[in-house]
């Protein structure tokens, strides 16, 4: 194990940096809006050339390598931002923002669920981008329901990053497979008490605790479910030796032999490490839990073309872009992380990742993790549930 | 007209920008304030229901560690400033300079990646201060990581500057000639202090006090990155509102609140202190 490497990493990904990204993204835009106002004498559709295409997104499509490859093959820049979580997106977007962004990637229930209702996405073209659902493992065939709207008649997005996402155990301490077996009930052993660290995902901590509660996270709750999650919640976060939004922290607390498991965690959180051969961070999907059987939860990034209201051809083009085999590969190790894309169906990806990489991924048993997991959705009575957690994260001190 | 009152056209151009760039968003969000919970758009359907809730859904306790937090590292900035700056002012002119500059150069630096460092320091195991007595001396340590004390003494170090800044400008106030007077009429260090020190030195101190206790009611990332969450700040609660909440009616209602709080114990204070006399020095 190279620690001073993942100390390196450790600084380099911290995700509170994003107040520096914004005071960073602040200086680009008000460049942005100077550059606007000068070309604000030009026609229109020379207007329109002048905006580099913006991203709202997560990290792995900021990759520099990504942008080069952009720009080398249609001459266009791009700027972006990245996000803090999907809800703290879906605000700006909802704010007003649709004028600023070009290209929204979220996890797949906001986009049918809120972005399109919301009039924030544009609809794409089924016979351009149908095509590219054919190109993906088979769990994505078209028309993929999370990529339509709720009538089934609208295309919102092009689906690329996904896996479970659930918890992360030092296999050193806890064995993978009893890890498998006892699923969320480890988070409610009493041995683990102090034990555990969970990483501030806040919605999905809240599916979690359903999950340990014996609740099915994405149904409608009897007030006796609330209750138990309730119970639930309250002790696992009073029982929690720590609580951060970020997932070096937690790994490192599992190295430094501070806590033996975390939740939430999955292949995004534990990949990198796992590169670097800390192969004792594992992630785990639980074979069996309260949600029909099932114990894991599944998310698909769904990336959209923003409605902005000055609308850029290249929103589409970018779309198309990030499934080619060169850019999708760059996404799958987007800015020093490893992820499964929906793409690796394709033999001429999958053959550039080695070994490693493919253990890094716990990519032999990432089908059967998936097929263990339902896919994230929107739960029912969230915002009583949500309640009921950060009172109980209040509580906690 | 321009001629009767030449300033008040002058001002104009600021009072306008003010007007749209201060007062604007405080209106905006003390409207939304009086929406219904879980709202996103400012209409005329006004209530106080997030009011309601802000005081009955457990809102005290976070109110409360932020207000603590504040007061403490106040107190204690304040108390390791005092001789810093007595010390620096003294010795002016020598290698005070090269420490004063030591301690206002991370100022530049963000404060994330500060707390970070001081993260990787504290860690357990392999982390800098334990991983050293661990290698040098054998000694195995734990770590006050996670813990409201890791809180607390982040708070402190990010801090200091804000209070030792406008504490030398208040020492720097006391003219040497007055303490060698109270000597002379066999004051003793403590009348000295009491008597003669810290009144001349008030504003500088008031001023710190201040700035120091304002930015640590809005402080949110010492309890994120080094307190393991073991305290909800106020600031925390609010962000959980606007954002895994949506609820931007009840996080403008808390906002509201800790702005009122704020300035119920701010302006007071303000009061008290005398600008002029500080710039005239």
């Amino acid at each position: 194990m190279n620690s001073d490497r993942i100390l390196h990493r450790m600084a380099s990904r911290n995700p509170l940096r994003q107040p520096m990204q914004h005071s960073l993204s602040r200086r680009t835009f008000m460049q942005a809006l100077a550059a606007g106002t000068a070309a604000a004498s030009l026609p229109l559709a020379a207007q329109a050339q002048t905006r580099p295409l913006s991203l709202l997104t997560w990290d792995a499509y900021a990759d520099p390598r990504l942008l080069a490859l952009w720009k080398e093959q249609t001459g266009g820049d791009i700027r972006y931002e990245i996000h803090i979580s999907d809800p703290s997106s879906v605000n700006r977007l909802r704010a007003g923002e649709t004028s600023v962004w070009d290209f929204v990637n979220l996890n797949n229930p906001w986009a049918r669920g809120e972005l399109w209702p919301a009039g924030l996405i544009r609809e794409l073209p089924r016979d351009r981008f149908e095509p590219l659902y054919a190109q993906m493992k088979p769990k994505f065939v078209a028309p993929y329901p999370w990529a339509m709207s709720e009538d089934g008649n609208h295309l919102l997005g092009i689906v690329q990053r996904y896996e479970t996402f659930d918890f992360v155990v030092n296999s050193d301490v806890i064995s993978p497979q009893l890890a498998k077996d006892e699923g969320w009930d480890l988070f409610n052993n009493p041995d683990f008490t102090g034990r555990y660290g969970i990483l501030a995902y806040e919605d999905w901590n809240v599916m979690d605790i359903c999950m340990g509660a014996g609740v099915h996270p994405f149904k409608v709750k009897t007030d006796e479910e609330v209750a138990k999650f309730e119970e639930t919640a309250k002790r696992w976060i009073q029982n929690a030796k720590l609580i951060t939004t970020d997932f070096v922290q937690l790994n490192l607390a599992i190295l430094n032999g501070e806590i033996d498991l975390y939740f939430t965690g999955g292949t995004y959180t534990t990949a990198a490490a796992r590169l670097e051969g800390v192969s004792n961070l594992y992630a785990i999907t639980p074979n069996s839990g309260p949600a029909d059987g099932k114990g894991g939860i599944n998310w698909i990034e769904i990336n959209s073309a923003v409605a902005n209201p000055d609308p850029l051809d290249a929103a589409f083009d970018f779309l198309e872009f990030i499934t080619t085999p060169d850019a999708a590969e760059i996404v799958a190790r987007g800015n020093g992380n490893f992820q499964p894309v929906a793409q690796m169906a394709n033999p001429e990806l999958m053959a550039r990742f080695s070994t490693e990489e493919l253990a890094a991924i716990q990519w032999d048993e990432f089908d059967e993790r998936v097929s263990n997991a339902v896919e994230f959705d929107i739960v029912p009575d969230y915002d009583r549930l949500y309640d009921i957690y950060s009172a109980a994260m209040r509580a906690r001190g | 007209m321009m001629r009767r009152n030449p300033g008040f056209w002058f001002a104009l151009p600021l009072i306008a920008a003010m007007l749209l760039f201060f007062a604007a968003p405080l209106v905006i969000v003390v409207w939304f304030s009086l929406m219904p919970p879980r709202s996103f758009d400012l209409t005329t359907d006004f209530g106080l229901q997030n009011y309601q809730s802000a005081f009955a859904d457990g809102y005290g306790p976070p109110l409360m560690w932020s207000l603590i937090g504040a007061t403490l590292t106040t107190a204690i900035t304040a108390a390791l400033a005092w001789p810093t700056a007595k010390i620096l002012h003294r010795h002016a002119g020598r290698w005070a300079s090269i420490v004063t500059a030591l301690i206002a150069l991370p100022i530049f630096i963000s404060e994330s990646v500060r707390l970070f460092g001081l993260s990787v320091f504290l860690m357990p195991g392999g982390g800098i201060l334990a991983g050293t007595l661990k290698a040098l001396f054998d000694v195995q340590i734990g770590t006050i990581l996670n813990t409201r004390f890791a809180a607390l003494l982040g708070m402190v170090y990010i801090h200091f500057p804000f209070m030792l800044f406008p504490m030398l400008l208040g020492v720097g106030m006391i003219p040497a000639d007055r303490i060698e007077a109270a000597q002379d009429l066999g004051a003793g260090r403590w009348a000295i202090l009491r008597e003669v020190e810290l009144p001349l030195a008030a504003p500088g101190l008031l001023v710190g006090g201040l700035l120091t206790f304002v930015l640590c009611l809005g402080a949110n990332a010492e309890a994120a990155i080094l307190g393991g969450r073991a305290v909800t700040v106020i600031t925390a609660a609010i962000e959980q509102r606007f954002n895994y909440a949506q609820d931007w009616p009840m996080g403008a209602a808390l906002t509201v609140l800790v702005i009122l709080v704020t300035a119920a114990l701010v302006f007071p204070a303000v009061r008290r202190i005398d600008l002029n006399r500080i710039i005239r020095r």
